[in-house]
């Protein structure tokens, strides 16, 4: 008896004001994909080439990315450009198979490849998971990375 | 008991070695394996001491010392750890790196250079140096300092440390002097002299020996990185010398070929054919599938339909003529496997005796010609060159036809101090480094092996003496000035060479094509016989013909001939269980026969005789005359144009098999790459057509590997007799209106009747050119690069001149490798010396 009264008079009230009370405050759900949230900073999404200035690419077609790629992801073949430079005539990550852990980032000598932001790329295709040279480049940012200014300086310093 | 040689002994890092005397500090430490790093150091080298990284201390010495070029001696105590020394190390890797550029990442070097390597392992990690690095730039269009200094040779020079190894190499090794090192200081540069090109057949070397990515070749450059690929050890398919290679290869592709080191045979260098040649497995226009002739085409068609044919073809002649009028022709580039698939498919299945490989030579044999076959299976190795203080090259421009035995000759000559004399109808390269280079009357060379018996003979005293009454019995000329007058040569000089020849110790005698694609290949290998009699070569050095492909040796010692040797055919009969008993045809009598109707098929297998066999006319009548024509090539050639089945055949990158080289060194090679297309490996031709003709030629790979054995081990021929052979010397007539004597020679950056289609070699040169000496370019007023016409009884040619310095006489020569050019067309079947007029062609 005792235990019935505790219940209905004490503890029902208990629970219907926690809910009572979360019923004005703001909802932590997002309504993706209507609703996108900002990612963090040094987010791993999409990989993005970067290019100089002038338009030209930074990569160099090192395979520097590629030796360390745990995946084995990164397949490039490599050519010579009319300034007699080195570039890469077929760059490309195969998605699937990427972990994205953001090596090739970190290995990469000449700034050029990044991992951005973009994490909506699902398809109910393979093939369209190789992820060319032409894409990567397309998919640049407007605006920067912030994290890169950040690798520059880690650079810089050691 | 060899000599016992005089040796040291030094302490190293608190260990004991003894090494012998003369051996530097480095080399030392190398033989117990404590590692010193270097740059400028290269086994086959000079030490110069240029780079001073391969410092090292060593007690009772002030200063730091350069191992590679300190001498080990007795009690010497080494250090190469301690603090001082790697202070030292360190010191100079950032004076080397001062202007060094930050190219890694682009350098082709990366992953495999040793300034990486080094700098990681004993460097430091940061640079002191604030102003700008001093840059070479040559052309402001470009990026980089990237300079083209030969065809295939791309130098840059902010990456050159200045080791030097190129240029020495050139000049100490490969006798080049078209690399120099210009200006000094920083701004020391490594360019080719004046209005030269790096173009020598060893270009290639300088690029392998550069420790940095100061040198990289067009093959390699930008395409790939070294980490990514694999290596297969690999054999040379092109000239018969065997240098060992190692492919680089990544997924289905060849990136580039480099030597791998055999200091018994080629020390290290190999030339720019072996290593450019592996191109032409995958260029445009391979023949990827079977083709039929059907009308006038040849259309594709399935291997089931191709082999089946052929069988048919084939049994239809058997059962109609029998097996003798079926002849095989196939190339001495193809491995031994094939080889003996080859020859056991005509002897067991067509029981025919008609195979030869020899599709590029006049009038060949048909029996076994003691003298030739004694001195073209004579024992000879490439290493005792370099111990012969006298060696005498005869009927080969050797640079050309055996580079890797060229330079063990200029290491003998050069380093061992041997003396070289040279006998040929034109000069050649070799002729720089010989003592007297003698240039004979074309046709004309075994009446001075003649004189030079004769000389040799007069000139003994005692018993040899008797033997020139002997000689001059059997000899003609059989005098010493007449044999002189004869050849065109002061008397003078034949027994100047003569002399030598007596009082040398150890000889060697190097015999090449000129020789054995000469109709007198008989009579001058039995004046060369008797030489090696007079000289008593038994005991004091080698004298041999060499062969000339990859596996000619392989061809011979397997027996892929018409006529055998008895201990060859006894074993070949014991094994099959039968040999045929029916004699049979050489190249030349089997064209001979089709040309009259007695021969009706012919297998061809990697040879392109339609090209190559002396008497185009000859040939490409003898061909039309077959009923049935196979032809397995790579490619598409003159002479799969009038097959009737074509076959697609695999280059050797996409096979495994053995050679043999001229030595007779049977070396094993691996597959790089899967057969391009649908081609097929020769002896997996030979197997196919076999089992559908009559059953399988081999069990299993096991078999075959024992038969080849088998037949290895049977003694090709005893060491030279004693006995003097009868040599006379016939002259033969010239036509006057014919008067240039005409040679038909491989081109230097190619070999055979592929290599055109190798991107880098057809950089070297793309088409055939005439080359002629500067004195006959005046008497004719023919300039460089100007279209002259050549004339022979048979044919006719129009083709660009080049004025070869090299030359000093009134002959002429021309490559045989562009299928553009038919230089086989000018030539004559029976003449043993084929000659021309040539004609100035004004411009149209
Ligand atoms: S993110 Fe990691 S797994 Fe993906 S490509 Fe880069 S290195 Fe490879
Ligand atoms: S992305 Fe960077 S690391 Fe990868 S190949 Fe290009 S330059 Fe080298
Ligand atoms: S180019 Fe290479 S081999 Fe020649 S001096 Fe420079 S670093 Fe040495
Ligand atoms: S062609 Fe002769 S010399 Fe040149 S790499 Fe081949 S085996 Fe060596
Ligand atoms: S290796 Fe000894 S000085 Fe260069």
């Amino acid at each position: 008896m005792v235990d019935v009264i505790r219940t209905v008079f004490i503890a029902l009230p208990k629970g219907f004001y926690t809910t009572l009370k979360h019923l004005f405050k703001k909802p932590v759900t997002i309504q993706y994909p209507k609703v996108k949230r900002e990612m963090a900073p040094r987010y791993r999404g999409l990989h993005y080439l970067e290019v100089y200035e002038d338009g030209t690419d930074r990569c160099v077609c090192c395979g520097l990315c590629a030796a360390a790629c745990p995946a084995d992801a990164i397949y490039m073949e490599g050519a010579e450009n009319e300034k007699g430079e080195r570039y890469a005539k077929i760059y490309e990550i195969n998605l699937l198979r990427c972990i994205y852990c953001g090596f090739c980032e970190e290995a990469c000598p000449e700034e050029a490849i990044f991992l951005g932001h973009e994490y909506e790329f699902s398809n109910d295709n393979r093939d369209v998971f190789i992820f060319t040279k032409e894409q990567m480049l397309a998919n640049r940012p407007k605006k920067e990375k912030p994290f890169k200014r950040i690798i520059r300086r880690v650079r810089r310093i050691f | 008991m060899a000599d016992t040689v005089a040796t040291v002994t030094l302490t190293i890092n608190g260990r004991e070695v003894t090494v012998p005397k003369g051996t530097t500090v480095l080399e030392a430490a190398k033989s117990v394996g404590i590692e010193i790093p270097t740059f400028c150091w290269h086994p086959k080298l000079k030490p110069v001491g240029a780079c001073r990284i391969c410092y090292v201390e060593i007690e009772k010495m002030p200063k730091l010392q350069v191992s590679c070029a300190t001498e080990a001696m007795p009690g010497m105590v080494v250090n190469t750890e301690s603090e001082k020394v790697k202070e030292g190390r360190k010191a100079v890797l950032e004076f080397i790196l001062i202007n060094h550029p930050l190219d890694c990442p682009t350098c082709d070097k990366g992953g495999e250079c040793d300034l990486q390597d080094n700098t990681f392992a004993h460097g430091i990690d940061d640079s002191r140096f604030d102003f700008n690095k001093y840059r070479f730039i040559r052309e402001r269009k470009s990026t980089f300092d990237d300079y083209r200094i030969g065809p295939e040779i791309v130098r840059n020079q902010n990456r050159c440390i200045l080791c030097f190894k190129c240029v020495r190499a050139n000049k100490e090794i490969f006798g080049e002097y078209d690399l120099g090192v210009f200006q000094g200081g920083n701004i020391s540069e490594i360019d080719t002299a004046p209005g030269e090109k790096v173009d020598s057949i060893y270009s290639g070397n300088l690029v392998e020996i550069c420790p940095v990515g100061a040198l990289t070749n067009t093959d390699w450059r930008y395409k790939i990185r070294v980490w990514k690929t694999q290596q297969v050890k690999s054999v040379c398919s092109y000239c018969a010398d065997g240098c060992n290679l190692t492919l680089w290869k990544e997924r289905d592709k060849v990136y580039r070929v480099t030597s791998r080191r055999n200091d018994v045979i080629d020390e290290g260098w190999i030339c720019d054919v072996g290593r450019y040649g592996y191109q032409l497995a995958s260029v445009e226009g391979r023949l990827t599938t079977p083709l039929i002739k059907k009308g006038d085409k040849q259309v594709a068609a399935t291997w089931e339909e191709a082999i089946g044919l052929i069988a048919r073809k084939f049994r239809e002649i058997k059962d109609k003529k029998g097996g003798v009028c079926i002849g095989g022709l196939i190339s001495p580039q193809q491995d031994c496997e094939a080889l003996l698939a080859f020859s056991k498919f005509f002897r067991t299945q067509l029981h025919s005796n008609n195979i030869d490989f020899r599709t590029e030579y006049k009038m060949l044999p048909e029996k076994e010609s003691p003298y030739y076959s004694r001195l073209t299976s004579a024992s000879f190795r490439i290493a005792d060159i370099e111990n012969s203080d006298t060696i005498l090259v005869v009927g080969t421009n050797l640079i050309k036809e055996h580079p890797i035995v060229h330079l063990r000759v200029r290491k003998a000559v050069n380093q061992k101090g041997a003396k070289l004399y040279t006998l040929n109808p034109f000069t050649t390269k070799s002729g720089d480094l010989s003592r007297d280079e003698i240039v004979h009357v074309p046709g004309t060379l075994e009446a001075f092996l003649n004189g030079l018996c004769i000389g040799l003979a007069e000139k003994a005293d005692g018993e040899g003496n008797v033997r020139a009454a002997e000689l001059k019995a059997r000899l003609e000329p059989n005098t010493t000035a007449k044999a002189a007058e004869i050849c065109g040569i002061s008397e003078a000089r034949l027994n100047d060479l003569a002399e030598a020849l007596r009082s040398a110790k150890k000889i060697s005698i190097i015999v090449g094509e000129l020789v054995s694609g000469s109709p007198a290949r008989e009579a001058i290998a039995a004046a060369i016989h008797n030489l090696t009699v007079v000289l008593n070569l038994n005991e004091r050095g080698q004298a041999a013909i060499l062969s000339r492909a990859a596996n000619s040796k392989g061809a011979e010692r397997l027996g892929v001939m018409p006529s055998l040797s008895k201990e060859l055919q006894q074993k070949l009969k014991s094994m099959w269980g039968g040999f045929p008993e029916t004699e049979g045809r050489a190249t030349d009598r089997m064209i001979h026969a089709a040309k009259k109707e007695e021969l009706d098929a012919l297998l061809i297998i990697g040879a392109n005789p339609v090209a190559s066999f002396p008497d185009g006319q000859f040939v490409r009548e003898g061909l039309d005359k077959l009923d049935f024509t196979v032809v397995a090539d790579l490619y598409e050639t003159e002479t799969t144009e009038k097959a009737d089945v074509v076959l697609p055949l695999s280059s050797w990158v996409e096979q495994s098999g053995h050679f043999i080289n001229l030595e007779g060194t049977m070396q094993r090679f691996e597959a790089a790459i899967k057969p391009v297309g649908n081609s097929r490996p020769g002896r997996q031709i030979i197997e196919d057509i076999a089992r559908e003709f009559k059953g399988g030629l081999f069990a299993d790979a096991h078999e075959i590997a024992r038969e080849m054995q088998e037949l290895l081990n049977v003694e090709p021929r005893p060491s030279f007799p004693d006995a003097v052979a009868e040599v006379k010397f016939a002259e033969e007539k010239i036509e006057k209106d014919y008067p240039y004597p005409l040679f038909v020679v491989d081109e230097m950056h190619h070999f055979g009747h592929l290599t055109e289609r190798s991107r880098s070699l057809a950089a070297f040169a793309a088409e055939a050119q005439v080359e002629i000496s500067p004195s006959l370019a005046e008497k004719l007023q023919i300039e460089n690069g100007s279209l002259v016409r050549l004339e022979s009884e048979t044919g006719k040619l129009v083709l660009p001149a080049k004025i070869s310095e090299m030359l000093d006489n009134d002959v002429i020569l021309i490559s045989r490798n562009f299928s553009g050019t038919a230089a086989n067309m000018l030539q004559m079947r029976k003449k043993r010396i084929d000659r021309v007029r040539l004609i100035r062609v004004d411009e149209k």
